[in-house]
């Protein structure tokens, strides 16, 4: 549930990139604040290891500017992929109130893939919370990948009833990266107000 | 959804503003901060002879996220929670306190300010901060917000990430 505080006449959201190791999740970030304006962002925070592999977050605050006299922002935050930070990255998804999952093309990942989303639905349900009750768009990244998988496969095994809006990726080049974003940005504000 | 948002304005906002500013006065800590547990700034006040202080969305972020970290080992040694963290520098510090369930305080100090009192102050305004939280969380606002607001939200969100 987005956060509002009417003091400050502020709107916050909490965006949480999901996925597997490696998928590119803070890649997102990193072009995203390589990409916005300054004044339009704030410090982008890392808690990564030395091989900058992402071990309890990454954080990105973006305003997005004032609606009707709120101050409206998002906070996007990543979770550390690899299995065994499961408790850490549990922690992330407190509060959460839209999802955009990472998924990898490569097709020695696409057991991870599944497997990242099998965890999700799991960490989510410990909040009492269910996908389905969530704006979650499906990225599918690495399509330079020479042996990058049909996206339909990658679909297939994430979200086989075809339930998200899917959009493909070079997240190190940028590409699709601002259009998943600004698509889960849409259906959480849709949300806003509608009673969810 | 996934837990009780925490929405502060008016009266209880006013009354917690006030609350941190009497804690930076009695302990001499620079900045103090009302967050809650997803990292949102709710109230913040910094003393004024204070130098600025850093991004406070990052020290949030970076507290909120220690709070959960921390409470999820209190709940492996099976306890409810720990009490209050103290982190110590060289010359800065930082006081991180439970203001009830749902919300943090957060007290920045450098050498000048006096542990005893900074712990002392502390707590009793992250109980007076909790008491705020409840009656915040029991009774939340009216959210007017409407289909423009919408609509005016999707005109920024083309605006800063193109169509």
């Amino acid at each position: 549930m987005s956060t509002i505080n009417f003091a400050n006449r502020e709107i916050n959201f909490k965006i949480v990139y999901y996925g597997p190791g490696l998928s590119g999740k803070t890649t997102n970030l990193k072009w995203i604040y390589g990409k916005i304006p300054e004044g339009r962002k704030g410090e982008m925070v890392s808690l990564a290891t030395e091989d900058e592999r992402t071990l309890f977050f990454d954080f990105l605050p973006l305003d997005l500017g004032e609606v009707k006299g709120f101050k409206t922002r998002f906070h996007l935050y990543t979770v550390p992929g690899q299995v065994f930070y499961n408790a850490s990255r549990k922690l992330i998804l407190r509060g959460v109130d839209g999802i955009v999952f990472v998924a990898d093309s490569a097709p020695n990942r696409l057991r991870a893939n599944a497997e990242s989303m099998r965890n999700m639905r799991e960490n989510l349900a410990e909040y009492g919370l269910k996908v389905e009750d969530l704006p979650v768009v499906l990225q599918i990244n690495k399509r330079d990948l020479p042996d990058a998988l049909p996206v339909e496969m990658v679909r297939a095994v994430v979200d086989p009833e075809g339930r998200f809006p899917v959009f493909e990726a070079v997240a190190t080049e940028g590409k699709g990266v601002f259009e998943t974003l600004k698509e889960v940005s849409r259906l959480v504000l849709a949300r806003v107000g509608s009673g969810a | 959804m996934v837990e009780p948002s925490l929405v502060l304005y008016g009266g209880p906002y006013e009354r917690a503003m006030d609350v941190l500013e009497e804690t930076l006065r009695e302990t001499g800590a620079r900045y103090a901060l009302f967050i809650d547990r997803k990292g949102f700034v709710l109230a913040h006040k910094e003393a004024l002879w204070a130098p600025k202080p850093p991004p406070l969305d990052s020290l949030a972020t970076l507290v909120a996220g220690n709070a959960a970290a921390t409470q999820a080992l209190a709940k492996l040694l099976g306890e409810a929670r720990f009490q209050e963290v103290v982190h110590q520098g060289e010359r800065m510090g930082l006081y991180v306190d439970e203001a009830g369930e749902h919300a943090l305080l957060v007290l920045v100090f450098d050498e000048n300010a006096p542990l005893g009192k900074v712990k002392l102050y502390g707590k009793r305004a992250a109980e007076a901060l909790a008491r705020l939280a409840e009656e915040a969380m029991a009774n939340p606002p009216k959210l007017n917000l409407d289909t423009q607001y919408r609509e005016e939200a999707k005109a920024l969100l083309d605006e800063l990430f193109g169509n």
